[in-house]
């Protein structure tokens, strides 16, 4: 599904060079869910926008449903995306002159098929919001935002969905909700989930734990009680 | 795929229309379109319909006359270019009915008569619109000569050697132009009676024309002919050369619609501009989620390519529409002036309004645009990785092109749009380094504000928001400017037009004239009237000469060949003296006769003998500018005149301008006091007569005879209603380019609401409550307002005291109040549609307004 190869992530500024990431291996196979964990500025988003094609590593290979990123320009790259891949982003980044229903069938309409509507409103009736789906992202809360996000990310039906910091942004009750909807849609539609948080409770949901570190991923057993000291 | 993009564009555009920047950038672009289209439907039209006037008021598109008929190859030369012809004769004869005698104008048609327009002719059944003249052995009369010699529908009269029946009042001819030059009453004839007649004969003052209608290519071709014939001393009139004068009125306004087209345009592209930034900006988010989605750069351009399109044509559409309506409201207001049917609006304004918004959007907006293809999809994860913004550069020299096409396509000039782009550039480029000096005096000047009062402390820190954000802060101050500028210059150059109208027909203006006013019956008459007129013009002495020698050459070998066939050289001119320049006459060159210094007028007294005349030294005359230029004479040429049989030589000494429009007796050539008297002379007055006195006139006519009293009331009332008209019409423009102006304000304050919301959300983390962030911006918006009001005033000042030298033709003059008003209603303005569209934030929790930063 998913194959990174000592990937390194360097940026320059001015007369510096900063290592974001250096070495990075990891294989993530079908139906999988992996959770990376590190703390606030560690590089979890550049190295989710790494796995998900938005960026491009400074070195190393990385391959996704059996094709060679790195050989793809950005189109291509996009084309790749289209359809097989969902996003859950920390601020939701629902376009705000959108109805939740029109959030929802953007991906959509991309690559158009039958029965945009109907499968767009089942995804909202799945996340519990079939009875707003004219509603302006600004009139619903922040748990019902992300929902409809999550509604989003699942619409197409999707083998791969990242979700970057899905809680970051809600309150630990509303942020358990939106957690226990996202994990049982993944497992239904077996889709392979890649999360990124901070939030250890988060992690131990997840098959497998990785630890982003100074640069490095290493792989880890969550603890039951550590919650503490991860905050951002 | 492109279908499916298509429908996506579609679907955007109708989603994105919820968005208040969209909205403004829609409402901008219907507002360029709609002044652009309205303006130039109604200027097309006007024009269109001002020829054909043109034409009919002239009796065809060419007319030439001469004293002697016409020779067979001129009239195969004008046929073979195209044109019809219709043969006229123009006479002055007596016409008898009984025993009773009346000289009239007679005016002999052919059966082509008339080539355009209809006469309006009582026969018996009420008056009707006939497109010919009456047939051969008949005749139809001015009502004027039927109560003369007490004519009646079907009488008898006496024309020359033959007779004729009387079957119709003519009250109005198709090509009868309002003028005071014939004033004998009209008989028109057929021309195959004339030479019953016996009329015309060798000697006598015939005037043959033909009368010609063809196509412009016709006129074309016939113009060395033409000029041929203006040389042996023929005048030639064409649609061209001849235009009627509408009056200064038309003109001016239509030149107001001009720049106020222009001014709309403009503003609109500023407010297309300033929404474009925010639209981008937005669009950028999209943009950067459907990267993530999968789309393609190819996808996104043609997504937001055919959205940006989409959004000019449904604008411009509207646009279009409401120019439509508008220019037949403007239409409405001006009917009761335009007594031509208007051909119907033409394709060109609409094409015109369609290209307009295409251009002022992809002009302001396609440099931004191309921004939206290059976003990266990663932004979605890290908000601050915009793409490179494009090249100052390539954004100014992009909407200086599509500006200067815009200019070129609606002036017509090359030369002038380059000039105007070059100008603007200028003063861009000034105007922003003067922004910049400005805003910085400002700013130190609120900073140095001492003291803790409320208003202090908002204005510091009002100023202190606006220092944060300079780039954006002048931009803004740069657009208010010029949007305040744009504004102010339409309402002071209304308001200045509105009042030289004004000026120009006073309340008291002359609605009679009365000519032939003997030297005996002078105080008589004068004393008459004195008890019932409101205002009377001088009594001006008249004496009829004719030039006959220029610089001691014949008129026709001194003159340049195309000033042969003036009417100055042909006719009888209207010759008077006067000690003081007349009212509304202005000296343009040389001096006034100094009467008192006697020794450079020749007095040859009352008594003088006749013979003494043509021995004298040149007399100094003056001369009226225009006549001067038609016939390229200037100070110190001379003129010899023939009056009453006699030679008098004079030399120009003074040139004048005068009014024509003043409804004031008006002459080309003034003498000084001392030579004209001994000829024969009558007088001419104008004075007006209230509605309550018109009695007088009767006793007038009974006790004067001779006198003859012209009434110009329906032509003043004319004139009165075009002034009405036109100024409605210019109103309505102007409320429109105010709205333009509006909605610049609107898109302005909408592109910089999030930033705002977001301050003021973080100052009210801060603990700042409504009453204090209200105040903090509105202390921002009055300094805004104050500096743009402040540079708008001057550079309204400075492009209307340009636009009244040479473009309106007014004097022109300082406007305290603009200085005191603008940066005022600027500020008054700014806070009210600021405070307007922050009203929702202030009822909003912190962190909504904090997370609103990336919402519409």
């Amino acid at each position: 599904m998913l194959q990174a190869t000592s990937l390194c992530k360097t940026v320059t500024s001015g007369e510096r060079t900063l290592s974001i990431l250096q070495n990075l291996s990891i294989s993530v196979v079908a139906g999988e869910s992996v959770a990376i964990l590190g703390k606030s500025g560690a590089g979890k988003s550049t190295l989710l926008g790494l796995l998900a094609g938005l960026d491009i590593p400074s070195e190393g290979e990385l391959m996704m449903f059996g094709h060679a990123l790195g050989r793809l320009d950005e189109d291509g790259r996009a084309g790749l995306r289209a359809g097989r891949v969902g996003f859950v982003f920390q601020n939701f980044q629902l376009l705000p002159t959108l109805s939740a229903i029109e959030n929802v069938l953007l991906p959509l309409e991309l690559s158009p098929r039958s029965g945009e509507l109907k499968t767009a409103q089942y995804w909202l009736e799945r996340v519990g919001l079939g009875e707003r789906t004219s509603h302006l992202p600004k009139q619903l809360s922040g748990g019902e935002q992300q929902r409809v996000a999550i509604a989003r990310a699942f619409v197409t039906d999707p083998e791969l969905v990242f979700a970057d910091e899905p809680t970051g942004n809600l309150d630990p009750e509303t942020g358990a909700q939106v957690i226990d909807l996202l994990f049982s849609l993944n497992q239904e539609a077996g889709t392979t989930l890649i999360l990124v948080t901070h939030d250890q409770a988060l992690a131990r949901r997840c098959s497998r734990c990785l630890r982003l570190e100074n640069g490095y991923l290493s792989e880890f057993q969550p603890e039951a009680d550590v919650s503490s000291g991860e905050s951002a | 795929m492109t279908a499916n993009n298509l429908r996506l564009a579609g679907r955007s555009l109708r989603r994105d229309l919820r968005a208040a920047d969209v909205r403004a950038l829609f409402a901008a672009l219907v507002l360029a379109v709609a002044a652009s289209t309205m303006i130039a439907f109604f200027i097309d039209r006007i024009e269109r319909g001002l020829e054909r006037q043109a034409s009919q008021l002239l009796g065809g598109d060419l007319v030439i006359e001469q004293r002697d008929p016409f020779a067979p190859d001129v009239r195969d030369a004008l046929e073979g270019a195209g044109f019809t012809l219709s043969d006229q004769v123009d006479l002055v004869s007596m016409i008898r009915k009984g025993e009773r005698f009346q000289p009239a104008s007679l005016k002999a048609v052919d059966d082509v008569y008339p080539h355009y327009g209809v006469s309006q002719v009582e026969r018996g059944d009420g008056v009707e619109s006939l497109a010919s003249g009456p047939p051969a052995g008949e005749a139809w009369a001015d009502p004027r000569l039927a109560n003369l010699i007490d004519l009646a529908l079907g009488d008898e009269i006496k024309v020359g050697d033959t007779t004729l029946t009387v079957t119709g009042f003519i009250e109005r001819e198709a090509d009868q132009s309002a003028g005071f030059g014939n004033f004998n009453p009209r008989l028109m004839v057929h021309v195959d009676d004339l030479e019953a007649t016996g009329l015309i004969q060798e000697g006598s003052r015939v005037e043959f024309e033909i009368l010609a209608a063809g196509p412009p290519q016709a006129l074309d071709a016939v113009q060395p002919l033409l000029n041929e014939l203006r040389r042996d001393g023929v005048e030639v009139r064409d649609i061209r050369a001849d235009r009627p004068q509408l009056g200064n009125a038309l003109e001016r306004a239509e030149s107001y619609l001009g720049i106020a087209g222009l001014a709309a345009v403009l503003l609109a592209g500023v407010a297309v501009a300033m929404s474009t930034r925010r639209y981008v900006e937005r669009h950028l988010d999209t943009a950067a989620l459907l990267r993530c989605f999968g789309a393609s750069q190819q996808q996104l351009g043609i997504i937001f390519g055919l959205q940006l399109i989409g959004l000019a044509l449904v604008a411009s559409l509207l646009g279009a529409l409401l120019g439509l309506v508008g220019q037949a409201i403007l239409l409405a207001l001006l009917a009761n002036f335009l007594p031509m049917t208007l051909p119907p609006p033409g394709i060109m304004p609409l094409l015109l309004g369609v290209f307009t918004a295409i251009a002022v959007l992809v002009g302001f907006a396609g440099p931004t645009l191309l921004r939206i293809q290059r976003v990266s999809a990663l932004k979605v994860l890290r908000r601050e990785l915009d793409p490179l913004p494009p090249s100052a550069w390539l954004v100014v020299v992009f909407a200086a092109l599509v500006f200067g096409g815009l200019l070129w396509l609606y002036s017509g000039s090359a030369v002038l749009s380059l000039a105007l782009l070059a100008g603007g550039g200028v003063m861009l480029v000034l105007l922003w380094a003067l922004s910049a000096l400005l805003l910085n005096a400002l700013l130190r000047l609120v900073q140095g504000l001492k003291g803790h009062g409320e208003w202090q402390q908002a204005l510091r820190l009002g100023g202190r928001q606006l220092a944060r954000r300079r780039q954006a802060g002048l931009g803004q101050l740069l657009a208010f400017s010029v949007t305040f500028f744009a504004m102010a210059m339409m309402v002071l150059v209304r308001g200045d037009l509105l009042t030289t109208w004004q000026a120009q027909l006073p309340e008291n203006t002359p609605n009679y004239f009365a000519l032939n006013i003997q030297p005996p019956e002078r105080d008589p008459f004068e004393e008459t009237i004195a008890p019932h007129v409101a205002a009377q013009s001088t009594l001006y002495p008249m004496v009829r000469g004719r030039i006959t020698r220029i610089n001691d050459k014949p008129p026709q070998q001194a003159v340049d060949p195309e000033a042969r066939g003036d009417n100055a050289l042909r006719r009888e001119l209207n010759l008077t003296w006067q000690a003081e320049l007349p009212e509304g006459n202005e000296v343009v060159a040389g001096e006034w006769f100094d009467v008192d210094a006697g020794e450079e007028v020749p007095s040859i007294g009352w008594m003088a003998e006749l013979d003494a005349v043509e021995q004298m030294p040149p007399v100094p005359v003056s001369m009226e500018d225009g006549l001067a230029n038609r016939l390229g004479l200037g100070l110190g040429d001379t003129l010899t005149f023939s009056v009453g049989g006699r030679d008098i030589k004079t030399r120009l000494t003074s040139l004048r301008s005068l009014n024509w429009d003043s409804f004031n007796p008006n002459f080309y050539v003034i003498f000084p006091p001392g030579v004209l008297e001994t000829f024969g002379h009558s007088f001419i007055t104008a004075f007006y007569l209230p509605e309550d006195e018109q009695n007088l006139t009767r006793e007038l006519v009974e006790r004067f005879p001779g006198v003859t009293l012209l009434n110009v009331d329906a032509i003043l009332g004319q004139v009165r209603d075009v002034l009405t008209q036109v100024t409605r019409a210019i109103e309505l423009i102007l409320a429109l380019v105010l709205l333009a102006g509006v909605s610049v304000l609107y898109a302005a304050l909408t592109a910089s609401r999030p930033v705002r919301a977001h301050e003021s959300g973080l100052l009210r983390v801060f603990g700042a409550g409504n009453r204090m962030i209200s105040r903090i911006q509105g202390a921002e918006y009055a300094l805004l307002g104050v500096a743009s009001g402040l540079m708008g005033a001057a550079l309204a000042e400075l492009a209307t005291g340009v636009l009244y030298i040479y473009w309106l033709d007014l004097p022109p003059r300082l406007h305290g109040m603009l200085w005191l008003v603008l940066p005022l209603g600027g500020a008054l303005l700014i806070g009210v549609i600021g405070h307007w569209l922050s009203r929702g934030l202030r009822r909003q929790a912190p962190a909504a307004s904090l997370g609103l930063l990336g919402e519409a």
